[in-house]
């Protein structure tokens, strides 16, 4: 069977895709803070649970920096009601606002990093092929979201070769950001170069014929899958509705 | 005897990558080039080699930039022309010098890669499959349908790159410098399948100094120099002459054997005089 390992790898690429999409928007819907603190902890469980513990760390350290500075921006240097936790005081609306931002963040990332880590490109093309949608759209998102692992690859091939060639990467500021220019002039000249190449590839492969796309090897739409959609496709409604009426709209 | 179809026809061909007071790219190029002929392009750099070749499948000047005067048919089709190129969808097999860059970038495996072509022609699946294995087989890589195309050697990704096209059956080939990751017994493989493409009806044309190689599989040689075709005929007789050489074309054995032989020519006039030994058992026999 094809996928990444684990239930998140196992799953439809749209349901990977949907529940990504409905985390983002119950992040913003749900009330503040409590609803993004309960999101984030449901995510977390979630990705946990279904062997993506790894990917929750991930989006920890990257979020990290941020919460540190909602906290000192809001919380600390806020205005309003103070209460004291522990040495220092906080701005109580201020806090709640830093819970809010940071949880939404914490959220968005961590079901963001479970995407990345469980992403097939070719199951997702299948499965785009097999619903008739637009292969070259799909393709595009695909391509966009390989560019980065591309990227890094050709950057450590280009800095193993620099280095071969005497460039030194240590010392001080101004001699770090002089080495910086043979990293990056060939680093994207020469991803320039290669898009060109593979645009002309592409062309000749058939990218843009007007057939309907032949899947592969199609992912199975399971009945969990669409259950979870569903589901998530229900919360964000039911959200969207209170949070509508919350605001007078009916 | 019927007289075979031609596959590739380019008319008054001048290409210009920049201003039209720029020297051309190519220059009022004309020629044809037949089904079941092997062509070989030769020239040194800049030549207009790898030009030719990308006007013949209608993506220059298209992807490159430039302004292209003249006409292209390829397989009774414009492939300058929106109609032109869906009508030969799949049949030019384009093979650039950069095999990495050719990869689609979303197959897990050789595989799909060697798949991704006529899966977006919307073959049959059970067409796909048959085709796929034989494709790889016949490049000798069958072994590697289930590898990441990412981790391959260079030598392998050509070959797999060459297969991505072979199974389309190409009615035109058009391949620049097509085995410069492979070594000798990779080359002699591969011109061995290009051969058995041409005797299948494709129009193969390829852009290459691999004289060595070469030589032996080409029916037919275009020297260009400097956008022009400035020889066309039979690989030996154009290479036993002094023609390539004043063109500097070619870095290979071959070509060092020839520019040896003129070499001794020029000081003092020993004897020697064109047709030149093109390898080491008739130079032996030559200078004996």
């Amino acid at each position: 069977m094809k996928g990444r390992p684990g239930i998140a790898g196992q799953a439809h690429p749209f349901t990977l895709f949907s529940v990504v999409a409905g985390v983002a928007a119950l992040a913003f819907l749900l009330p503040a803070p409590t609803g993004p603190v309960l999101l984030y902890v449901t995510v977390v469980a979630l990705a946990i649970l279904t062997g993506a513990g790894a990917s929750v760390a991930r989006a920890a350290l990257i979020c990290l920096p941020l919460w540190v500075l909602l906290i000192l921006l809001l919380a600390v240097g806020g205005d309003g009601a103070r209460s004291a936790i522990g040495p220092v005081t906080v701005s109580r609306t201020g806090l709640e606002a830093a819970l809010a931002q940071g949880a939404r963040l914490g959220a968005v990332a961590t079901a963001s990093f479970v995407l990345f880590a469980s992403f097939d490109p070719s199951r997702f093309l299948d499965a785009v092929a097999a619903r008739g949608w637009s292969f070259h759209a799909a393709y595009l998102v695909v391509a966009t979201l390989q560019a980065a692992p591309r990227f890094r690859q050709r950057a450590a091939a280009i800095l193993e070769a620099q280095r071969a060639r005497g460039l030194r990467f240590g010392g001080g500021p101004a001699r770090r950001v002089r080495a910086l220019l043979p990293l990056t002039a060939p680093l994207v000249l020469g991803m320039l170069s290669e898009t060109d190449d593979r645009a002309m590839a592409l062309e000749t492969r058939g990218l843009d014929a007007r057939a309907s796309r032949t899947p592969l090897d199609p992912p199975m739409d399971r009945a969990a899958d669409r259950v979870v959609r569903w589901s998530v496709a229900a919360c964000v409604a039911a959200a969207a509705l209170w949070r509508l009426h919350a605001l007078g709209a009916f | 005897m019927a007289t075979p179809a031609v596959a590739l026809h380019l008319e008054g061909v001048t290409l210009r990558y920049g201003p039209d007071d720029t020297a051309p790219a190519l220059a009022d190029i004309s020629t044809r080039v037949c089904a079941g002929e092997v062509t070989w392009l030769f020239g040194a750099l800049g030549a207009g080699c790898s030009s030719l070749l990308l006007v013949a499948a209608g993506l220059a000047p298209r992807h490159t930039g430039g302004d292209l005067a003249g006409s292209v048919t390829a397989l009774d089709a414009d492939p300058h022309s929106p109609a032109g190129r869906a009508a030969l969808a799949g049949r030019i097999g384009y093979v650039t010098a950069a095999p990495a860059a050719q990869l689609s970038g979303v197959a897990a495996t050789v595989w799909e890669e060697v798949a991704f072509a006529p899966a977006n022609l919307g073959w049959p699946i059970e067409r796909i499959r048959a085709a796929v294995p034989r494709a790889l087989a016949r490049l000798g890589v069958g072994a590697l349908h289930h590898r990441d195309p990412a981790t391959l050697s260079g030598g392998e990704l050509q070959r797999v790159v060459i297969a991505a096209m072979l199974v389309l059956e190409p009615g035109v080939w058009l391949l620049d410098e097509p085995a410069s990751a492979l070594d000798h017994a990779g080359r002699l493989a591969l011109y061995e399948v290009l051969r058995e493409e041409a005797r299948r009806g494709a129009a193969v044309v390829i852009a290459s100094e691999d004289a060595d190689t070469l030589l032996g599989l080409a029916d037919r040689m275009l020297l260009l120099d400097a956008g022009t075709v400035a020889v066309d005929g039979h690989p030996r007789d154009i290479l036993a002459g002094n023609a390539a050489w004043q063109h500097r074309a070619g870095s290979t054995a071959t070509a060092a054997l020839a520019r040896l032989a003129a070499r001794l020519l020029e000081p003092v006039p020993s004897g020697l005089r064109p047709p030149y030994p093109l390898d080491i058992e008739s130079a032996i026999e030559r200078w004996r």
